[in-house]
């Protein structure tokens, strides 16, 4: 302890942060435990209904969740492809669909959703 | 092709998670692309010692029943490059673990990554025995104390038994001894085994003597592995532990009690 430390604001104790970490995380965690794990499957419905407008690789599509005390974030990025590969909306069939993928383009990246506090983020 | 470690013990609470998290984080640190596994189904805590809680959407069963990509379930440390953590499920039983969904994984994961680092859960049941069959070095994590060297016994059987080396009659897994929880006082008093003592019962390689360290319980709550913590004992100790596993000749600290004189103990306030 030297002098100084009584002028700077003292950082918060560890033992501090380990109990508001275990307390976001238990949260959660105790929501969760009644429900099936959801997530997969909000995956694969939101993948299934862009992919009927939209080429998209699999795995190019980054899924990142930051949990906190008061709302969550889920952020799904889904990289698209280039313009011309994209199809309107009334072309949208995925079966007969023409053999465009020899000519890949620079594709677009584009965050398809920062949901907050929306459908999937659980407020308390 | 990546090189896979079990960090393993038989016994629980001997320090296998903060071992795991200290050592893929000192394998990182000397550039190697490391990734470290939590095989303990149902009991998820390395993502709490890793301080990634917050961030995991999916995890290594989500990966292992195809509900989700490799690369999305994989966390990338913040503080760290080359360093990856992969959480295991808080809500499935380890049946989830079968051995070909396990080998597919790591397969893919020895392709893109120097160093798999599997953090095996207690006991001899089938997430320890997943996280060990497909290793090819382990560090043998043990406290000194008798039931936690016995359990070290026990597991060191296993791993010359039931291994895929041992199984397919291919050069034994490397096993190394990394001991915990050291307390050189009580060994002075003759409180506690020492390290020649443990050494004489396993009878194998000395990988490192980490202190019992207040530093440990620091890190731990606020989730940085205490490899991190330079200052401490423990740190240090595990930093020379992960260049001697790197071929390293590095001599061993932090067993003998130390003198400390007037200034050290005025400037050292951390074990």
């Amino acid at each position: 302890m030297s002098i100084f430390s009584f002028f700077r604001s003292a950082p918060k104790a560890s033992a501090v942060q380990a109990k508001e970490r275990l307390q976001i995380v238990m949260a959660h965690e105790r929501v969760g435990r009644s429900g099936p794990d959801y997530l997969p499957m909000l995956q694969q419905e939101l993948l299934a209904v862009i992919a009927k407008y939209v080429d998209i690789d699999a795995n190019k599509v980054e899924v990142k969740l930051d949990r906190g005390g008061d709302c969550s974030t889920l952020e799904v990025n889904i990289e698209l492809p280039g313009r011309e590969q994209i199809r309107k909306p009334a072309d949208a069939k995925p079966a007969e669909q023409p053999a465009n993928g020899e000519d890949k383009t620079t594709p677009a990246k584009a965050t398809a959703g920062a949901l907050t506090n929306g459908g999937v983020s659980k407020r308390r | 092709m990546g090189k896979i470690i079990v960090m393993t013990s038989g016994k629980g609470g001997v320090g296998k998670t903060t071992s795991s998290a200290a050592f893929a984080t000192g394998l990182a640190l000397r550039g190697f692309k490391t990734v470290v596994i939590d095989f303990d189904v149902g009991l998820r805590n390395l993502d709490l010692v890793m301080g990634c809680e917050r961030r995991v959407v999916f995890d290594f069963i989500n990966v292992i029943n195809g509900e989700a990509r490799l690369n999305q379930a994989l966390i990338k440390d913040k503080r760290v490059d080359n360093l990856y953590i992969l959480p295991t499920s808080q809500t499935r039983d380890k049946d989830a673990l079968t051995k070909e969904g396990v080998e597919r994984i790591l397969d893919e994961l020895q392709k893109e990554f120097d160093y798999i680092v599997c953090d095996s859960p207690a006991g001899i049941e089938r997430g320890a025995l997943m996280s060990l069959y497909f290793a090819d070095h382990a560090v043998i994590v043990t406290n000194p104390e008798v039931s936690s060297v016995r359990d070290s016994d026990r597991i060191l059987g296993v791993l010359n038994s039931k291994s895929r080396r041992a199984e397919q009659g291919l050069e034994p897994v490397t096993q190394q001894l990394l001991l915990t929880r050291y307390d050189p006082e009580r060994v002075e008093k003759g409180e506690m085994l020492k390290v020649d003592d443990v050494l004489e019962i396993l009878a194998i390689p000395l990988l490192g003597v980490i202190p019992e360290s207040q530093a440990v319980l620091r890190a731990s709550n606020i989730g940085m592995p205490v490899i991190l913590d330079e200052n401490s004992n423990a740190g240090q100790a595990y930093l020379d532990a992960v260049g001697r596993f790197l071929g390293e000749d590095v001599e061993h600290r932090f067993t003998k009690v130390e003198k400390k004189g007037l200034f050290s103990r005025l400037l050292r306030r951390t074990a």
